[in-house]
């Protein structure tokens, strides 16, 4: 199923934002936030892990339900799991679309993933502090 | 020790009332701070040592090794970008720009992802803003448009709007009303007198239906502009224009949406047409607690606010060309310097994916997404917990943030003076 996705900060993700390696801040980061309504449609429970895709690639999330946020779109705080989806084209304006992504959501098993492991699929080199 | 009127490092609002108890060089509790200046200065994960990779691992290394190399790195490379720059103090921003000047380098700071399109709508129709002790003092209809204070500054209502009391609004949270534009209904959304919901990408045409409104051409406007429902829309206009001073402040709702700079412009313009019938500013929620000082220290040494390019000897601008997104998804750049940021985490894959295959060197407290990417880290200590140093405000208030213990860690300024002397000797007079 098709969805916008939308990023932006949340005061979990300012908590944890010196702390990039820790659990918390990875689910934070990882948490799909989705209407209720569409949850329902695609069958997930909360907590359910879904994979998100775009043009420019895949990452594992679990989905919360956000009453707030309208059927169609989805929000993600800003960090390495929202960017991996997001197109560097700027139109030339320097700014990528980091609110305007349209993504796909199938419900998965996979596991989530570590921003040590994303930066490794990156082609980084872990560093575990 | 209890140290009194301790200034937050953490976001724009740069809140100078902070209590903050020390023991040796610990923090041991924070009074008047929100969550994250808790987190700020209570957090306890610095890199420990400078780290250097070595194969498929990492080791620890020395400082002046460390700095030595990097040097290498960055007279090595043809087009090297320093980038960052938003999470230091100014003293140290200025060396990284006369730095970016002798290695003709492309120098950047993280307006180029936050409020670099504001920027370029300021430099075109200007910005008619003012300091927030005007808005607290002074503004009884507040907007909080693509922005969402509660979660990303969280005490600019209490100390500059909604709750916080002035000169002339004794009881603010009733005197004061709140207008929230947003496309989900976040937290600040909640306490709104009005939350318009607008269709993703819809500002543009919301902001010039309210313009014809104050220009006086009601008949034009549909009965929905971008989901918003005219009857909305005329009552929005009305408590504008009955305002006795309205103050829009935005964020990267607006910048980061369809129209970008374009959105930012036609709210400038907004603001402008409504000063004919009454007083209204316009400010951006800037983000990282220093980023504006980027700004202001970039444009006093080279004429420009962020993506400047050194490369032809003169100091040369583009957004779109020369901001670090643009060069990192070209691969142009063959290496890097990050400073006081995380790019890794903050930029699209492809960018990271270059910074990655690219020497990339990092000068930060704590290891963070760009670590992983990166050949060199050296820790460096935070401003404002063990280094002092200047930072602008969100509004453009220069303030003086403070040292509370001597640590052991030096500071960007000293790491980045160090650099700096080590690179002029290899370039030569």
């Amino acid at each position: 199923m098709k969805f916008l996705l939308n990023t932006g900060r949340t005061i979990r993700q300012g908590s944890y934002v010196e702390r990039k390696n820790s659990v918390a801040y990875q689910e934070e980061a990882t948490s799909l936030c989705m209407n209720p309504v569409d949850m329902m449609n695609l069958e997930l429970e909360e907590g359910s892990q879904v994979v998100v895709e775009s043009e420019q690639g895949s990452v594992v999330m679990k989905v919360h339900p956000a009453s707030w946020i309208t059927q169609g779109e989805v929000f993600v705080c800003l960090g390495p799991y929202a960017n991996h989806l997001v197109n560097p084209e700027t139109h030339g304006t320097g700014m990528p679309d980091f609110k305007g992504t349209m993504v796909t959501i199938t419900p998965t098993s996979a596991p989530l993933v570590t921003v040590a492991e994303l930066m490794e699929r990156c082609g980084g080199v872990r560093y575990e502090d | 020790m209890k140290i009194e009127d301790v200034v937050c490092p953490f976001c724009g609002c740069l809140c100078d009332d902070l209590v903050v108890e020390v023991e040796g060089t610990r923090v041991v509790s924070v009074e008047n701070g929100c969550t994250l200046a808790n987190e700020k200065f209570m957090g306890d994960h610095r890199l420990k040592t400078p780290i250097r990779r070595e194969g498929k691992g990492w080791k620890e290394t020395t400082y002046d090794e460390a700095i030595r190399e990097t040097a290498e790195i960055l007279c090595d490379a043809d087009r090297p970008l320093l980038y960052g720059w938003s999470g230091t103090h100014g003293e140290a921003q200025s060396i990284g720009i006369h730095l970016a000047e002798i290695l003709g380098a492309l120098v950047d700071n993280t307006s180029t992802v936050c409020h670099g399109p504001s920027i370029l709508a300021i430099q075109e129709v200007g910005h008619p803003g003012c300091t927030l002790g005007q808005v607290k003092n002074r503004a009884d209809v507040i907007i909080y448009w693509g922005t969402n204070p509660i979660d990303a500054h969280p005490r600019h209502m209490s100390r500059y709007t909604t709750f916080a009391d002035g000169f002339f609004l004794k009881e603010a949270f009733r005197d004061r009303k709140l207008i929230v534009v947003d496309v989900r209904k976040s937290e600040s959304a909640n306490i709104a007198d009005e939350y318009i919901r607008i269709q993703p990408g819809g500002d543009y045409a919301v902001l010039s239906a309210l313009r014809a409104i104050v220009q006086g051409k009601r008949g034009i406007i549909p009965s929905s502009v971008s989901g918003v429902s005219r009857e909305q829309l005329f009552r929005v206009a009305d408590l504008l224009l009955s305002a006795k001073f309205g103050a829009i402040f935005f964020g990267l709702g607006l910048t980061m949406s369809r129209g970008k700079s374009k959105n930012i412009r036609n709210a400038i313009e907004l603001t402008e047409e409504l000063n004919r019938h009454t007083k209204c500013i316009i400010s951006p929620m800037r983000g990282h607690w220093n980023v504006y000082g980027s700004n202001e220290v970039f444009t006093w040494i080279t004429g420009y606010p962020y993506a400047v390019d050194f490369a032809r000897g003169i100091a040369f601008y583009n957004p779109g060309e020369t901001t670090s997104v643009d060069v990192l998804s070209r691969k142009e750049c063959d290496a890097c310097l990050v400073v006081a940021s995380d790019p890794g985490a903050h930029f699209p894959k492809a960018c990271a994916e270059h910074l990655a295959e690219i020497p990339t060197v990092q000068i930060d407290p704590h290891v963070n997404a760009t670590t992983h990417l990166s050949r060199i880290q050296i820790p460096v200590a935070v401003t404002g917990i063990d280094a002092e140093g200047t930072a602008y405000r969100m509004d453009g208030v220069p303030i003086r943030t403070r040292m509370l213990f001597k640590g052991t860690y030096p500071s960007d300024t000293d790491v980045l003076d160090q650099l700096y002397a080590i690179v002029k000797e290899i370039k030569g007079p």
